[in-house]
């Protein structure tokens, strides 16, 4: 690989080289959040392992002999290495088979209701909290030291210092319990999905707001960074409109910086799932995941994180992404 | 923070009544029902749809009938889709259901169930002796079969004729028909393992679908048990007890089952609401091993059973939801011995006896707890601080639930258990306290306790059977290795129009054919 290539040669397939770096970046980047996530998987394996108790123990009912417990503990696997678990475990992964719970179901049967539902949650609250931060984060950089900027300073901090419980408590009382605007849980209706799309409003807010607390000061930040830049400061002096300057030459640098706040919020949300699902009763994975920690079922566990950790691995890439498309054009 | 995380939890269902008595709409007294007086709402009407509320894990679903149900709501809707041969009674402890009758032969060893007549599975099939005997055999043939249907073999299940099953029990057993009362869910015979989901039932209610632990059944218009009155039950999984008030307090469901005392509290404010308590479901005794150890001594369990302030324990730790204990289980049965007196707190004969037992009062005391039900360490707490004032010292250990069942459960000298599925004083007596029962917690050995209740399990006479069981209650009273403080209620809640819900404890709470809707 000592070759170098003249610039602007073209490469096999006929891309653009400009574009080959990122793209091999890129392909780096996702076999290295493979890796990441294999680990994860492991040390799943490896902490379930660590927990007292065992699954046979966990899903058996109480007063069973210890004969049937080392039975059920056979038919479960658990008497084989957790190395060996964990590798046959893995090796179904590429075929979508994520094994079977201690309590006889497929993960997969498990998983193929709630995860889609904490999906659709997360991905709104995301988009809802990226929405939400842009706007709150330019309104403030707008009026610079005003009123509203240090007000949005105050309320984003505390928004973001507020755990999801709080905010899920205070939005019940207040847009159910008292007004009645919203119903106070979700019920499942026949297809696996909230009964009313209603039902989605609060898990929603809850989630969104202490995210929208923390993106709105990255983008804050990142655009005051932004705005001391030489460019910046000669569109300003150029009398172009503050809010020209704001979306054409403030937002664009601000990118990469809002790009890996969200993507850190999709972790931070993931979270926040297991709290804000359990207290609304939606039906996703985080109810899934802390009953399974509970049972010790293994499977079921490394299922959730495979999944969540896909779909988040996929988002970090695509920040990534961002993140290198951005500084590329602006190195050019 | 004086605040808790829980406290702030409960919040969100207004939580406010929290000095204020416990009032339960009816149950024990039945007198304050919330249905408004004088409304002619009194007469039983058919219709309309029941959304219960009941709780359980998404990760711990199953739709086996003779599968580990650890969920409430699996419970629930497998008990209105499929009937057991026997239910839960309240004048006796078991009832009829799909066998009609039952009779012992001479020897009580071999029992005759009766199948009850147009009895039949949801596709029209009649139910048959070979149903119900390949069903049980599966049953007994699960990993925890031998402790479901103790004393009975796989062979001794037969069918006799098309109407006719025979249980033959491997020793006498007078309460036989005890065990029939809650796994002995009744499938069509051969039914395939991966066809057991959608299998017909012979239960009140009719699968209308099934989702993530989620129902809708309607009602079976042929029911042999009689007309059954909803057109239908939604079953609704809820993980946590607080979403479940909160959906019934915001009129999402209709019924919040076994929501819980704390639950109740934050309900008592709502006039449209009903709190419906359902006394004896739930015993949480302190366990004293017998075998060895510190509290050996009877003298020592007696002194602890003295210096327990059980009024104090029912008020605080159940929040006024539950009834003073006589360290007598099984308090639910009707052959319960009431005329044994009332234990009470009496320091100074407690102080005494520890003193004659020579008792080391300068140590401190290990108390095992978990915090697997609401209310139990907290009991382990105040009961802590009560006997202090015997002079004994107890430090309280909370231990992690896994860890407490693996290492302390029928092994340490002092824990808390509880129990919440069974209310017979023989179902306790042959659990936990014959010298070779299985879950003996508190390792009791007393020959002739083991000889009354063996005695009492082959007499088929009803007085010289209940002279018996009134004397295994007295050593039970006296020398066994329970400190029994107190009884938690089952506490469901209601909206204002739900007529009828069953009253019994445990899993008594699950037939719904009568209840009804006043709207």
């Amino acid at each position: 690989m000592t070759t170098l290539q003249p610039a602007g040669a073209r490469a096999p397939h006929g891309l653009p080289a400009r574009i080959l770096p990122g793209a091999g970046r890129v392909a780096r980047q996702a076999a290295r959040r493979l890796v990441l996530l294999a680990v994860l998987l492991a040390g799943v394996f490896a902490a379930i392992e660590l927990f007292p108790g065992d699954a046979a123990g966990a899903t058996s009912d109480r007063g069973v002999t210890s004969a049937d417990l080392a039975a059920r503990r056979t038919a479960l696997g658990l008497d084989r290495p957790v190395a060996e678990r964990f590798w046959d475990w893995m090796t179904g992964l590429p075929t979508g088979d994520l094994g079977t719970t201690a309590r006889g179901r497929h993960v997969t049967d498990v998983l193929a209701g709630p995860f889609p539902n904490t999906l659709l949650l997360g991905t709104l609250a995301l988009a809802l909290s990226t929405a939400g931060a842009l706007a709150l984060g330019s309104w403030a950089t707008l009026r610079p030291g005003g009123r509203t900027d240090r007000a949005i300073d105050a309320l984003s901090t505390a928004a973001y210092a507020l755990p999801e419980f709080v905010v899920s408590v205070a939005l019940l009382l207040v847009l159910s319990q008292w007004t009645g605007w919203l119903p106070a849980v979700t019920l499942t209706g026949p297809d696996g999905r909230p009964e009313s799309w209603t039902m989605i409003v609060l898990p929603l807010l809850s989630l969104a707001i202490p995210q929208i607390g923390w993106n709105t000061r990255i983008v804050r930040g990142a655009l005051a960074d932004q705005a001391a830049l030489p460019h910046v400061q000669a569109a300003i002096l150029d009398g172009l409109p503050r809010r020209r300057v704001l979306s054409h030459h403030m937002l664009p640098g601000a990118l990469p910086a809002v790009a890996v706040g969200i993507a850190t919020s999709a972790g931070m949300l993931l979270g926040g799932t297991v709290v804000v699902e359990t207290l609304f009763n939606y039906p996703g994975i985080g109810a899934i995941l802390a009953g399974a920690i509970t049972d010790r079922d293994t499977p079921l566990v490394a299922g959730v994180v495979a999944a969540a950790g896909a779909a988040i691995s996929l988002l970090l890439l695509i920040a990534d992404l961002v993140r290198t498309t951005a500084l590329g054009d602006e190195r050019r | 923070m004086g605040v808790t995380r829980r406290q702030l939890l409960w919040a969100g269902a207004g939580i406010g009544a929290a000095g204020a008595l416990a009032a339960c709409s009816s149950g024990t007294g039945g007198s304050k029902d919330a249905a408004p007086a004088g409304t002619a709402s009194s007469q039983p009407r058919a219709g309309g749809t029941l959304k219960v509320g009941a709780l359980g894990k998404a990760s711990a679903i199953t739709r086996d009938p003779h599968g580990t149900q650890a969920n409430e709501s699996d419970y629930l809707i497998i008990s209105l889709l499929y009937d057991t041969l026997a239910i839960p009674g309240t004048a006796t402890n078991t009832a009829p259901r799909l066998a009609a009758s039952w009779k012992p032969s001479e020897d009580l060893k071999t029992w005759r169930f009766t199948i009850a007549d147009g009895a039949a599975f949801h596709d029209g099939t009649p139910v048959t002796a070979d149903d119900v005997v390949w069903s049980l055999q599966r049953l007994r043939n699960t990993p925890a079969g031998k402790s479901r249907l103790p004393g009975i073999q796989p062979e001794g299940i037969k069918a006799e004729d098309a109407r006719t099953v025979v249980l033959v029990s491997d020793y006498p057993n007078a309460d036989l028909p005890l065990l029939t009362r809650l796994t002995t869910f009744v499938l069509k015979k051969d039914t395939k393992d991966d066809a057991i989901a959608g299998a017909p039932g012979t239960g009140p209610f009719k699968l209308d679908w099934y989702r993530d632990g989620n129902a809708r059944l309607v009602r079976n218009d042929t029911w042999y048990g009689g007309k059954v009155l909803l057109d239908a039950v939604e079953v609704r999984l809820f993980e946590s007890p607080q979403a479940m008030a909160n959906a019934l307090l915001a009129g999402q469901i209709d019924v919040a089952s076994n929501v819980g005392a704390v639950a109740a509290r934050t309900a008592e404010a709502r006039k449209d609401v009903q709190i419906l308590c359902r006394p004896n479901d739930m015993a949480m005794p302190i366990v004293m091993r017998t075998a060895d150890g510190p509290f050996a001594d009877p003298r020592v369990r007696e002194a602890l059973r003295l210096a327990v302030d059980r009024d104090a324990m029912v008020k605080q730790v159940l929040s006024g939801y539950g009834s003073v204990g006589n360290d007598i289980l099984g308090t639910g049965d009707p052959a319960f011995a009431k005329d044994i007196p009332q234990r009470k707190r009496d320091l100074a004969k407690a102080k005494q006896l520890l003193a004659d037992a020579g008792f080391d009062t300068s140590q401190t005391y290990d108390l095992i707890t978990t915090e697997d039900i609401s209310g139990l360490a907290e009991s382990a707490t105040l009961f802590a601080t009560q006997v202090r004032e015997a002079g004994v010292k107890i430090n309280v250990v909370k231990q992690d639930s896994k860890i407490f069942w693996d290492a302390t459960w029928l092994k340490s000298p002092l824990y808390t258990t509880y129990w919440g599925t069974n209310d017979s004083v023989v179902f306790f007596v042959s659990k936990t306290m014959l010298s070779d029962a299985g879950q003996n917690e508190a390792a009791f050995k007393d020959p002739a306790f083991d000889e009354a209740y063996r005695a009492a399990t082959a007499t088929a006479d009803a007085a010289e059977r209940g002279r018996l069981l009134h004397r295994l209650q007295e050593i039970e009273f006296a020398q066994s290795g329970y400190l029994l403080w107190g009884m938690a209620d089952g506490i469901d809640l209601a909206g204002a129009a739900v007529r009828d819900l069953p009253k019994l404890p445990g899993y008594g709470r699950v037939q719904l054919e009568k209840t009804w809707l006043a709207r």
